[in-house]
């Protein structure tokens, strides 16, 4: 997050100028407040409060303590949907920032030329509507009439069943994420471009291998980004919904059944409100520790390099 | 005389035969409202005092039916939320323009919304509409297992009182139908029609696997040995062809094979959930044996496709199954995408102890929802009568090879007229007295929902204990319905 | 010494190479969906189901466009998406612009901790706030129409604070001083001096705005009911989830949706890129 300066209030000498600018201040920033006030945080404490309920909509909530979150850690559909999120975390959001960072540092090389067309082929199916891309990637992974087993027969190998198989439908959705992650692609290039051109010419003098360069001069200075992009990728994967509702609804045998899609099923489905409301309010705490660690994690590294 | 034979004219037309209980004798036509000039042509019977019925002649579509209106003396505008979609929501765009011609000169006009999802049932639009009042005042909905959960939450109005205002007796409707209809013996639900579960088979692959198609199997041993006749392996272990996948189409209905197994999994005189009598688990161990004899991961791509019954890869279709269970609408799909696939159909076979020759009612109901206007509820509930008609359902049950609710109605059917074989057998079928609708309970949903993702996990894992994780299921599911 | 010169320049143009054709290969199959979904566009549902896949369809006809125009009521569809779009954009500009000045050119007590907090709210998955704001929304009234969708839209959103925020940072103190000393008050000063430069990251903040309303899924699913509203998005869902999906009406229901944006995207490429990484740059 950007560090924020201190102003220095004393340069203002004129108290009442200050306070008109004050004034102005807040009334500029006042939509804000409203919106934070109405649509954040009444939301986030009322959803706290749910979470101690039992509250179905049409009756007032009722008060039941903590009896959700016990229900939660023994519910096996939940757990499984932990699983599965934590599968998407662990698995996912590596393979897919692997892929990201090492797209974007041969696109930034210096010596490939004509590599703009295909930052252009990267970026571009971020821009299609997450709807299209499900139904898309339904007939992509076809096990018989699908584009990714057709061309894996080209080369010999029998594709597997892919969404309707439990072993790799979550693999099948990690390779949609990846194609989707053009966004962090041109953020890593982005980042890339602020490192200096000095730094890799004296490492050539030195006869750093491109690969070498890679490891020492680009990952360290890239750090900041690769945390930005995985912090927005955890959060994205906590509320991976469309795809796994429109594509699978959960199945087969709740292989894709994630968090967010058991938490909407709740709410929506089985009108259980205040389940839902405790199931999300895990999921905030859960997803600030994984960013707090991101956080330690990627620092720590840092001064361990520099 | 004349009076009379208007009086059979309307009778013959009539779906409802119930309503001739309220029809105190022939009373005079001075009741009937002058102003019904219309292009619409108006025979008149008086059937009470109060409320006139006549016989209209309506677009519905390119066609001209005969309608019965019946003027309760309101008039106004009703809001209709329907669920259909695709053709089906052509055919409710009919019946709609239909029902407010036939009754413009009384005054009342339904105001149609499409709500997909089941008339908002499944996503919570529905409950949301009646929290905040802005409910319409009809619904008619696909879902009815999650429809009875409202009812039984009270979100919907008992229609006892509204159906004798309007004359609309639901007492001669299928007893199995009666299961969703009534909830602690007040009426929320009206079907509009109903489907039957049968064991579709392909004649051609049973007779060149020497099994005799116009002998199709009655017992569970039997669909076991046909089932193994048909399956070809092919030499690296994978296959060919399959006889049935039990978990297939209807099969992967929650309670409907359960059902028809003999198992009930809820009992409604005690508020018992039980999922774990010996029907349940006489049919956990059949799925499953078939699960370890096909390897459930191997056989995927049979059974995926993209996992819908319109789509020209279903394997039914495609010939990689020989039998399959499922309701009537499946015809319908062969003829689209599969018009050259021989099928025929036979009710679904049981074990001992099980339901035979039976099925459960797949229904589409209408609904009331708690807090509508009562004026409104009437001029609602008269839609719900308009739509019980022979007449109006004919497209229905000529496409999809639906049922009406009442047996008496299948006379009207141009496919029980024209001789069909197999709504015939529909007919016999829907006749069983063992018919009915599982599971409905204040937790339909979340119990369907929650068997079905038990049954995976028992089909992936078929060396599981299956009795253990129903009786997890069991104890879960009832603490959530004792917590209401 | 000379041969391992030739040696070196041969093993850089051999790298060269074999990176180039890993970029290559990799973005020719990131285009393969594109091409199934443009291809797949023009076949009957018979052709998308046959076995062994082909790349190419039979017939190049528009047949199947036009029975989604006339089976889909696509312009209803468009209409709703256009309206919740248009406003989107036009409440993220309004609110977005004051409230980013007011975090930038104006200093007021508290305002770098008032600030932090707009940051974390970028964090906040939106499951959290979703029930609640669904049982709100719910008691007013607003289920079941455009609202809950467009309102909270001109309430500002942290990402756009943020980019606007880091834009405004940038732009001199020397450029507002002259109005200022005019007399201009704070508000013609946003208006005729600070707008009329922001407009390249307007124009970012307003395409991200356009994205995200355009593609939008979960906010219509739980906000809208009839078909009546229906988006774009929302109806592509619901007509897959019918017991006939139809499949040949759905691809180019896909094409046509994905064309505008891509069209956007080519014409107005600089903002978009810009946005992105304003937003991601030390974020």
């Amino acid at each position: 997050m950007k560090k924020t300066v201190k102003t220095e209030f004393s340069e203002y000498k004129n108290s009442r100028m200050r306070r008109a600018e004050a004034k102005n201040g807040i009334l500029f920033v006042l939509p804000w407040i409203i919106g934070f006030l109405g649509f954040t945080l009444y939301p986030i404490l009322s959803s706290l409060y749910y979470s101690f309920c039992d509250y179905s909509v049409i009756k007032e909530p009722v008060f039941t303590g903590v009896k959700n979150y016990v229900t939660l850690f023994h519910d096996q559909t939940f757990i499984k949907a932990c699983k599965n999120t934590a599968y998407m975390m662990l698995i996912g959001v590596p393979v897919t920032t692997f892929f990201a960072v090492a797209v974007s540092v041969i696109l930034n090389s210096k010596k490939l030329r004509h590599t703009g067309w295909m930052r252009v082929v990267f970026f571009i199916p971020t821009l299609v509507p997450t709807v299209v891309a499900c139904l898309l990637w339904i007939w992509v992974m076809q096990p018989e009439t699908g584009v990714v087993n057709t061309l894996l027969g080209y080369i010999g190998v029998k594709g597997p069943g892919w969404l309707a198989s439990p072993t790799w439908a979550k693999p099948a959705f990690i390779m949609m994420m990846i194609w989707t992650c053009g966004n962090a692609i041109i953020i890593y290039l982005a980042g890339l471009q602020d490192i200096s051109e000095s730094l890799y010419e004296a490492a050539e003098i030195d006869g750093a291998s491109f690969f070498r360069e890679t490891i020492s001069i680009t990952l360290p200075l890239l750090k900041p980004t690769i945390l930005y992009n995985m912090v927005t990728l955890v959060i994205g994967v906590f509320q991976w919904f469309a795809e796994p509702y429109i594509m699978t609804q959960g199945g087969p045998n709740n292989a894709t059944m994630f968090y967010s899609l058991y938490l909407y099923q709740n709410a929506f489905t089985y009108f259980k409100m205040g389940y839902a409301s405790a199931q999300a309010w895990i999921m905030l705490v859960v997803a600030f520790a994984i960013i707090l660690i991101l956080f330690k994690f990627l620092k720590f590294g840092e001064s361990n390099n520099s | 005389m004349e009076k009379k034979k208007a009086l059979a004219a309307v009778m013959a037309t009539m779906l409802i035969a119930s309503s001739l209980t309220a029809c105190g004798g022939t009373k005079d036509t001075e009741n009937m409202d002058a102003s019904q000039t219309s292009s619409a042509q108006t025979q008149a019977v008086s059937l009470d005092g109060d409320k006139t019925t006549t016989v209209k002649t309506v677009k519905m579509g390119d066609n001209d039916v005969e309608v019965e209106v019946t003027d309760i003396g309101k008039t106004g505008t009703f809001t209709f939320w329907s669920a259909y979609t695709g053709d089906s929501a052509i055919w409710e765009q009919k019946r709609v323009d239909a029902f407010n011609e036939a009754y413009a000169d009384l005054g009342i006009k339904c105001d149609l919304q499409f709500v997909p999802d089941g008339a908002g049932i499944n996503n919570g639009k529905l409950l949301s509409a009646i929290a905040g009042g802005t409910a319409p005042d009809l619904i008619v909905t696909d879902n009815s297992i999650s429809c009875y959960q409202y009812a039984a939450e009270g979100s919907f109005m008992g229609l006892d009182a509204v159906l004798d205002e309007i004359d609309l007796d639901v007492s001669s409707f299928f007893e199995g139908c009666k299961d969703v209809m009534y909830y602690n013996d007040v009426c929320y639900l009206i079907p509009q029609d109903t489907n039957v579960i049968m064991l579709y088979y392909n004649p051609e692959i049973a007779k060149e696997c020497g099994l005799d198609p116009e002998n199709p199997p009655k017992t569970i041993e039997e669909l076991d040995s046909w089932s193994d006749a048909m399956t070809v392996k092919t030499a690296d272990g994978s296959y060919d062809r399959l006889g049935i996948v039990p978990w297939l189409d209807s099969g992967n209905e929650a309670f409907i094979l359960p059902y028809l197994f003999g198992a009930d999994p809820y009992d409604k005189e005690t508020g018992k959930v039980d999922l774990t009598s010996d029907e349940m688990l006489n049919y956990m161990a059949w799925i499953q044996g078939y699960a370890k004899k096909y390897d459930p991961e191997k056989i995927n791509a049979f059974t995926s496709g993209l996992g819908q019954m319109f789509s020209p890869d279903h394997p039914f279709m495609t010939g990689k199954v020989g039998m399959t269970i499922t309701g009537n609408w499946f015809s319908e799909a062969l003829k689209e995408y599969a018009p050259d696939v021989p099928y025929k159909v036979c009710a679904v076979p049981v074990p001992e102890g099980g339901r035979a020759n039976s099925t459960t009612f797949g229904t589409n109901v209408f609904a009331i929802p708690a807090g509508t206007d009562p004026d409104k509820a009437q001029l609602a509930a008269l839609f719900i009568k308009f739509a019980e008609q022979g007449s109006i359902n004919e497209d229905n049950f000529s496409v999809w090879r639906s049922i009406p609710v009442i047996d008496a109605a299948f006379d009207d059917v141009s496919l029980t007229k024209n001789g069909d074989e197999m709504y015939a057998l529909e007919r016999k079928i829907a006749n069983s007295p063992e018919n009915g609708i599982p599971a409905l309970c204040s937790v339909s949903a979340e119990l369907s929902n929650q068997f079905i993702a038990l049954r995976q996990n028992m089909i992936y894992n078929p060396d599981a204990d299956a009795k253990a994780a129903l009786q997890t299921l069991q104890d879960q599911m009832q603490a959530t319905m004792d917590a209401k | 010494m000379k041969k391992n010169m030739r040696l070196y320049k041969m093993g850089v143009f051999f790298r060269k190479f074999i990176l180039y054709f890993i970029l290559l290969f990799f973005a020719l199959l990131w285009l393969i969906p594109f091409f199934f979904l443009v291809m797949g566009s023009f076949k009957s549902t018979s052709e998308l189901f046959q076995v062994p896949f082909r790349w190419l369809p039979k017939h190049f006809d528009f047949d199947n466009y036009i029975n989604m125009f006339q089976q889909i009521p696509f312009l209803r569809y468009l209409k709703n998406t256009l309206i919740i779009v248009f406003f989107s954009v036009v409440g993220a500009l309004i609110s977005n612009s004051l409230i980013a000045y007011g975090f930038s050119r104006l200093r007021w007590p508290g305002r770098d901790k008032v600030f932090m907090i707009v940051l974390a709210t970028m964090i906040l998955p939106y499951q959290v706030t979703m029930i609640p704001l669904y049982l709100m929304f719910t008691k007013m009234h607003w289920v079941g129409t455009f609202l809950p969708l467009i309102v909270p839209q001109f309430f500002g959103n942290a990402f756009y604070i943020f980019l606007l925020r880091q834009f405004l940072t940038g732009v001199p103190k020397e450029i507002t001083e002259s109005s200022r000393i005019d007399g201009a008050n704070e508000f013609e000063i946003f208006l005729k001096v600070i707008m009329p430069i922001s407009k390249p990251a307007l124009a970012s903040v307003a395409i991200m705005a356009f994205i995200r309303a355009w593609n939008d899924f979960l906010g219509p699913l739980v906000f809208l009911g009839s078909d009546r509203l229906y988006t774009l998005s929302l109806a592509a869902s619901m007509l897959k989830s019918n017991y006939d999906p139809n499949w040949d009406l759905l691809l180019p229901l896909g094409v046509v949706m994905v064309l505008p944006v891509l069209l956007l995207f080519f014409v107005l490429q600089k903002y978009f890129i810009q946005g992105i990484t304003m937003s991601g740059i030390k974020g």
